[in-house]
């Protein structure tokens, strides 16, 4: 068994948008023989890649959501998960990252490594995940493979190696020449499948062994074998790899391949070396918490044997029914058998048991350790723990952003509401960065969300999938109250009209906190508020928060101390101090200077240098402060830390001044105050839409 | 003589910040408080240390050098030298040839929690916050930076009101024979523009030097540079000596780097 999963990699495939990891994982399929033809991601075929599977992401040339798929190569199991590249969508990059053992970073060797290609790789670094990068798009004009794998050194700081150089650039791209086995390769045949191995080309071999020694002596850090035999001159191909294996699973080296996956080139040696280079599960240490024992971290231990420990990372409504995408940590997940869900303690059979391709799938029997597989018809959310009977061990929460803009929908008819509740319903489950509310005041349904593109993704996801038609209304940004200097409170709530009286006072002090959302301290002396009414002031002050009496957003940063007070022996209830709370939150929050402060997004914008200027008076004009540009030949990128709400249809805007060649990312940076005016307005726009509603 | 120095200007500036407490009707303690922290840390600029009065010891359009060896703290010291015309609102313009932006942004976090840290500051992320509107970096490779380059660059700047220089920084640029005229260029520049500009050099343990230290390839442009300090690591110190410019003759007790920190040793509270 131990042998089994030593054959088992657990991959993704991460990078900039347009990279062209769809292509790629569409030709490891078709080499694999898992496909038999190759339709292109927007091919004239009208087919779409394999990989993108959702309509909406062949109509857009994108991949949304990451599916997961199986593959065989040299007797060995690839699972591989196709992980979608733009930001507003991370939190799927980010699920998968936490299932997988190594990933494929691959990076245009046009554009080399690009903004999103520093977030993929960051999140990489979160979840220690060993990776290797591949070069792709080697066939356009402009390719430098070798500029590419020094902004890796520079961008990201990778320790990278060459494992091959091109024969021939751009046009001429015929093969790769493996610095290992010190051969050029060709890629033979309509689709590139017969691999042609022969002498390296005079002209190369220079560089060749140029690139070579590099190799050994990177390697060498690795492995004293290697290093001694490089000494002796005795280098051979199992010492080198095993010991650029080491490096790589460390995560210490990263070794580069190049080629064309459009053009069918490269992409074998690079399975060879997903299978030769990346871990298989037993590499990997996983950790789970321990319920029961004050979530102490317990090492998982990867055998088919032990005890059940399976992840939830990712949840489809298909055809079938819900499919919960899981990945099996320990023990066996077998048709059948009986299994809890951690998080609520419920308790299930296990029906059918997949492997997904894509969209298609195939029945298995069970699911062994280090797998990934599919279940149906299990009612859960992504992000559970499934173990067996009397275990409680949950696997490490995830960390999950919190959401920067809303928007307001409304159903068509009433076939659409049923819909859209449905679709809401099934989303949220699916996506934790996704959520949605009814608004109390204007009984709208409200989605937040990570951006502009992810909530339209999703509002035509609802009408694809669930034939939901909604309107929307504009995006708004999560703003949030704060204060900004300290303030004294003394209220006393007090109601004697009738029936049971109400009296409470509550006194204290109210003041701005840093890194925190709400803080509470009972200073109290001498029972001036019998202890039984504390938590009821906590209370009252917690229900002031979730809506600022500035203008109606959350409000956070806010230390509350209580220190005197007083109140009745009869008239004092629960209800009246937690009213008396309210009043004092009020009182004090008016006099503590408060501020709104609003998102403010890192933006990153890419364009070519004749339009460097007209770009950055551009993110200046939206309030932006820009850090600095960069510029990288041909190509420039521009920082800048610009609010959210100034970002609405920046897109087009972007598309217009720059003849399309240009485009952006962007990410939740920070929270700042808005400024003074901006602020008048708001409260301006407030007033009127409460009028409105009125 | 250094500590006396000090004591003075110290006593100017807090005379400047009573006068113009007088004129403000409302000045906040905390206010007050933060902007003399600022004041503070603009006193400990290590030019100051070096007995110069403050960075102006380059006229509008001249042009300082830092020389050191490799790895010794030349981005280091130019990058306490931006922060300390930030604390004051000046406008620094960092050009790096080496280094991306994330990289260049990195440096000034880290020696401004460094000198927070030297100096027990709590409010390093508003300090930061308050000068980071001055700072415009840019970043070029090697070879694809020229002076019309930067010229254009710069218009780009200026011409949309994003941003206007007063301070320039150039980090990385390559002092090899054929540097002259992209000098001269650039002196025009600082001059149109009345920039000061200050440059990292880097030298090899090897150079041929002339006896006042200064090393013979800059021999050709050495006229453009109306100051050179050169950062010597003895031992376990890294020397600050200035070889052109004011302080070069003086018997100025020599300053030291902390090469921990890279920060200039306080060694006014001895």
């Amino acid at each position: 068994m131990e042998n089994k999963i030593q054959k088992v990699r657990n991959i993704g495939i991460s990078a900039h948008i347009d990279s062209g990891k769809t292509t790629l994982t569409e030709r490891i399929l078709f080499y694999t023989k898992r496909i038999h033809t190759i339709h292109d991601v927007k091919g004239k075929d009208g087919v779409g890649a394999t990989m993108d599977s959702m309509e909406l992401e062949k109509e857009r040339g994108i991949t949304i959501a990451s599916a997961a798929t199986f593959c065989k190569w040299q007797g060995h199991e690839i699972n591989i998960i196709d992980t979608p590249g733009h930001v507003d969508f991370t939190i799927e990059v980010e699920r998968s990252l936490r299932v997988l053992d190594g990933a494929i970073l691959v990076l245009c060797s046009v554009g080399g490594v690009q903004s999103q290609s520093i977030t993929v790789d960051q999140q990489m670094k979160r979840y220690k995940v060993p990776c290797l990068a591949f070069i792709n798009k080697c066939d356009r004009s402009g390719a430098n493979p070798l500029r590419v794998i020094n902004q890796l050194k520079e961008k990201l700081g990778h320790n990278t190696v060459a494992m091959q150089i091109p024969v021939g650039l751009e046009a001429d791209l015929t093969g790769i020449v493996d610095l290992v086995i010190m051969k050029a390769i060709y890629f033979d045949g309509d689709n590139g499948e017969d691999v042609r191995i022969e002498k390296i080309p005079d002209n190369l071999i220079n560089e060749a062994l140029e690139k070579r020694e590099e190799l050994i002596d990177a390697a060498s850090m690795f492995s004293d074998e290697l290093m001694e035999a490089a000494l002796e001159d005795q280098v051979t191909e199992e010492l080198l790899i095993s010991a650029v294996r080491s490096g790589t699973l460390a995560r210490e080296l990263t070794p580069v391949f190049m080629g064309s996956a459009y053009k069918n080139k490269g992409i074998q040696p690079l399975l060879d070396a997903v299978t030769n280079l990346l871990p298989c599960p037993s590499d990997v240490e996983n950790e789970a918490l321990d319920m029961e024992d004050n979530e102490k971290s317990v090492i998982l231990s990867n055998s088919p044997d032990d005890d059940l420990v399976a992840f939830a990372f990712k949840l489809e409504d298909g055809q079938y029914g819900q499919l919960t995408y899981i990945r099996v940590y320990q023990g066996t997940l077998a048709k059948g058998m009986t299994m809890v869900n951690v998080r609520n303690g419920k308790k299930f059979k296990v029906g059918r048991v997949a492997r997904m391709h894509a969209d298609q799938m195939e029945d298995i029997d069970k699911i062994d350790a280090g797998y990934i597989g599919a279940l149906f018809g299990i009612e859960c959310a992504s992000g559970d723990t499934f173990a067996s009977p009397g275990m409680s061990l949950t696997m490490t929460s995830m960390f999950v952003p919190e959401p920067v803009i809303s928007l307001a929908i409304a159903p068509k008819d009433n076939k659409s509401q049923i819909n859209m509740s449905k679709a809401l319903g099934r989303f949220t489950k699916e996506d934790p960065t996704f959520r949605t509310h009814v608004s109390d005041e204007t009984n709208e349904t409200i989605i937040e969300g990570m951006g502009e593109l992810h909530l339209e993704v999703y509002v035509e996801r609802m009408l694809r999938e669930y034939s939901a038609e909604v309107s929307t209304g504009k995006p708004r940004v999560a703003y949030r109250e704060t204060i900004t200097k300290n303030a004294q409170f003394n209220y006393t709530h007090k109601k004697q009209t009738g029936g049971a009286g109400q009296f409470g006072r509550v006194a204290g002090y109210i003041e701005p906190v840093a890194e925190e959302e709400f803080v509470f301290e009972n200073k109290i002396t001498g029972g001036s508020i019998p202890t039984q009414f504390i938590s009821a002031c906590e209370k009252g002050f917690k229900q002031s928060l979730a809506k600022g009496p500035k203008m109606g957003f959350p409000v956070t940063g806010v230390k509350i101390v209580i220190n005197d007070g007083a109140s009745h022996a009869v008239d004092s209830s629960e209800m009246a101090f937690q009213a008396a709370a309210r009043g004092a939150f009020k009182e004090g929050y008016a006099k503590a200077g408060p501020v709104i402060h609003e998102p403010i997004m890192k933006v990153v914008a890419e364009t070519p240098t004749e339009f460097q200027g007209a770009v950055m008076g551009s993110l200046n004009q939206r309030r932006g402060m820009i850090v600095g540009a960069q510029d990288e030949g041909p190509m420039c990128s521009i920082e800048a830390r610009i609010p959210l709400s100034e970002m609405f249809g920046y897109s087009t805007v972007l598309r217009s001044l720059t003849q399309g060649k240009a485009q952006f990312t962007m990410e939740f940076n920070t929270y700042k105050q808005v400024p003074q005016q901006i602020m008048e307005e708001l409260v301006e726009k407030a007033k009127e839409e409460k009028k409105n509603v009125a | 003589m250094l500590r006396k120095l000090i004591r003075d200007t110290k006593d100017s500036e807090q005379a400047n910040i009573n006068f113009n407490s007088t004129q403000a009707k409302i000045f906040h303690l905390k206010e007050r408080s933060f902007k003399m922290l600022q004041n503070d840390l603009i006193l400990r600029n290590p030019l100051r240390l070096m007995g110069y009065k403050a960075e102006e010891i380059l006229t509008p359009g001249g042009f300082g050098a830092v020389l050191a060896r490799a790895g010794v703290g030349k981005t280091s010291f130019l990058v306490q030298l931006s922060l300390n015309s930030l604390l004051k609102n000046k406008n620094v313009l960092h050009i790096s040839l080496n280094d991306p932006v994330n990289k260049v942004n990195l440096w000034y976090r880290e020696v401004l929690s460094r000198i927070a840290d030297q100096y027990n500051i709590q409010e390093t992320s508003r300090l930061l916050e308050t000068i980071l509107p001055h700072r415009f970096i840019m970043t070029f490779r090697v070879e694809g930076f020229s002076v019309p380059k930067l010229e254009e660059r710069l218009s780009d700047l200026t011409e949309q009101n994003i941003f206007s220089p007063q301070m320039l920084i150039i980090d990385g640029f390559p002092f090899d024979e054929s540097i002259y005229e992209q000098l001269s260029q650039l002196k025009t520049l600082a001059q149109k523009n009345s920039l000061y500009v200050w440059f990292t050099m880097r030298t090899h343990r090897d150079e041929a030097m002339r006896p006042d230290g200064i090393p013979t390839r800059l021999i050709k442009v050495a006229d453009l540079f109306e100051v050179v300090i050169q950062l010597q690591p003895k031992g376990k110190e890294i020397h600050v000596k200035a070889l052109k410019g004011e302080g070069a003759d003086s018997d100025h007790p020599s300053l030291l780097l902390d090469p921990a920190t890279m920060l200039i040793k306080d060694q006014t509270d001895k």
